[in-house]
């Protein structure tokens, strides 16, 4: 069911940080959003995860608009920067952790754990795991509780360049493999040309669509502020 | 001319330090004799303020961390509800509210006014009296020590468990209280100290009835006001030895904390 985004209004005391966000994602696209720190990329990502309220707009997943619905009703996968896995569950517990609440299986749950090669890491702590592990975990989590929108905040930050060179095609299978409309927030134009199906670059408060990388870079570096005033 | 201010501070802390912090410490020690430690031993009050101090101390510090998880929960949800306001603004009231007052506090809402139906006194001059008078002072440091854990932990986690179907509740209970045992373990070690010390409150609300409820810090006093100074002397060491301990455990304890927070948990990272 495809995401999306009308007149998305946001601001923290004193600051304005969305001021308009309109953007539709498919079933089955990775839309890169890149931005300077601070362009409320995160701020828009738990707009849709329903972890922040709008001021203005709506979040409509299909045709379900989901702008008033607290987050465990949303039914949003969600990878924030830190992996932030349950430090006192095992790598399976903390993939299986929406199980109780009746999501995912145990079919989806083998299919994760082959396709992100996690077979021999289910019985570690996150504490054990490298970081590019701790991602892979909480992209399985994500994905474990069949999200009808997937939200990844920088999920590689914290790993290595010859990690991710392993772990972003990964991740890109997966995802497409899953097909939900996927949201991917990342600051690394080698990770955002890799993983992206689709680009939008964040600037002045909107969103605004690129057709690549370098054109996305080129928005930032120059006229980002005069296109997205448009 | 220019002052070295380090060299001012130099000369004037150690001294001052050792003058008015050490050296009431050392004076206890020096003071003990034999005769009072033989006396206290064979005295069957000392050891039911023994046992009366470390047992309500910890259904206190139990009471103390219960409460703190329920005022963590506030802390993390519900921040701008007045109920929070207030509860964390009395956290601080027992550090400027003379103890005697909160005991007399105690005394009036427990006792034969409000509780006649539990007793003569109500719930004054008991055990549970005693348990009550060491929460009131203790928990605050439970509250605030949870309320730290809660602050350094954030709100990926909670976040994360909430996209994946938890409310609220579950989510502070299924992933942040687990999350945070070192912190409920250093607030019920603070806070069964503090109530270890306890004194003023105690006797205002639980009374020093020895062999009921006296505890270690009103046998002291009691020892003194007899006469007996010996056995005060020789109890003071024995409750400056079970501080120690206690302070040690809390101070090892964090050096545990701070060394797992600085590997990202409580192992090296191994795999991958």
């Amino acid at each position: 069911m495809p995401l999306k985004l009308e007149g998305i209004r946001f601001a923290y005391p004193g600051r304005e940080v969305l001021k308009g966000v309109e953007t539709e994602v498919d079933d089955g696209e990775i839309r890169v959003v890149f931005g300077p720190n601070g362009s409320g990329k995160s701020t828009l990502l738990k707009i849709v995860a329903g972890l922040l309220t709008p001021h203005d707009g709506r979040v409509v997943v299909g045709d379900r608009d989901v702008t008033h619905l607290p987050p465990e009703r949303r039914n949003v996968g969600y990878v924030p920067q830190d992996p932030s896995l349950f430090p006192h569950l095992t790598v399976e517990e903390n993939i299986r952790y929406s199980e109780r609440h009746g999501r995912g299986g145990e079919e989806l749950f083998e299919r994760l754990v082959d396709m992100l090669d996690l077979e021999d890491h289910l019985d570690l702590k996150p504490s054990e795991l490298s970081g590019g592990y701790a991602t892979r975990v909480a992209l399985a989590r994500a994905l474990f509780s069949e999200p009808e929108v997937v939200l990844l905040d920088e999920p590689l930050s914290d790993v290595d360049l010859a990690a991710k060179a392993e772990i972003v095609p990964e991740m890109r299978e997966v995802l497409k493999d899953f097909g939900a409309p996927t949201l991917y927030v990342t600051h690394d134009p080698w990770e955002a040309e890799r993983m992206g199906d689709t680009f939008e670059v964040m600037v002045n408060g909107r969103t605004v669509r690129v057709s690549d990388v370098e054109e996305a870079l080129e928005v930032l570096r120059t006229g980002g502020a005069e296109v997205a005033r448009g | 001319m220019k002052v070295d201010r380090g060299l001012l501070v130099e000369s004037l802390f150690p001294p001052l330090f050792f003058l008015l912090v050490v050296w009431p410490l050392v004076a206890l020690v020096l003071d003990v004799r034999p005769s009072g430690i033989i006396k206290a031993i064979g005295d069957p009050y000392f050891w039911s303020a023994v046992v009366n101090s470390v047992l309500c101390a910890a259904a206190a510090a139990l009471m103390g961390v219960a409460m703190a998880i329920g005022f963590g929960y506030y802390h993390l949800f519900k921040r701008r509800s007045p109920l929070y306001r207030v509860a964390d603004f009395l956290n601080d009231l027992p550090i400027a509210l003379p103890h005697t007052v909160a005991g007399l506090a105690l005394l009036l809402a427990f006792g034969r006014k409000y509780f006649w139906w539990l007793g003569e006194n109500g719930l004054a001059f008991t055990l549970v009296a005693v348990v009550l008078a060491m929460f009131f002072v203790s928990y605050p440091l439970a509250a605030r020590t949870v309320q730290a854990a809660v602050e350094e932990l954030g709100t990926d986690l909670v976040d994360v468990a909430r996209t994946l179907g938890d409310e609220p509740g579950e989510a502070y209970l299924r992933v942040v209280v687990p999350a945070i045992k070192e912190g409920l373990l250093g607030g019920a070690l603070l806070s069964f100290s503090r109530s270890l010390s306890e004194f003023a409150a105690v006797i205002m609300f639980g009374g020093n009835v020895p062999g009921k409820t006296q505890v270690l810090a009103s046998y002291v006093f009691a020892r003194v006001e007899a006469g007996d100074f010996d056995v005060a002397v020789a109890a003071s060491v024995f409750c400056m030895i079970l501080a120690v301990s206690v302070i040690a455990l809390v101070r090892s304890l964090s050096g545990e904390f701070t060394r797992a927070a600085e590997t990202g948990g409580d192992t090296v990272r191994v795999s991958g």
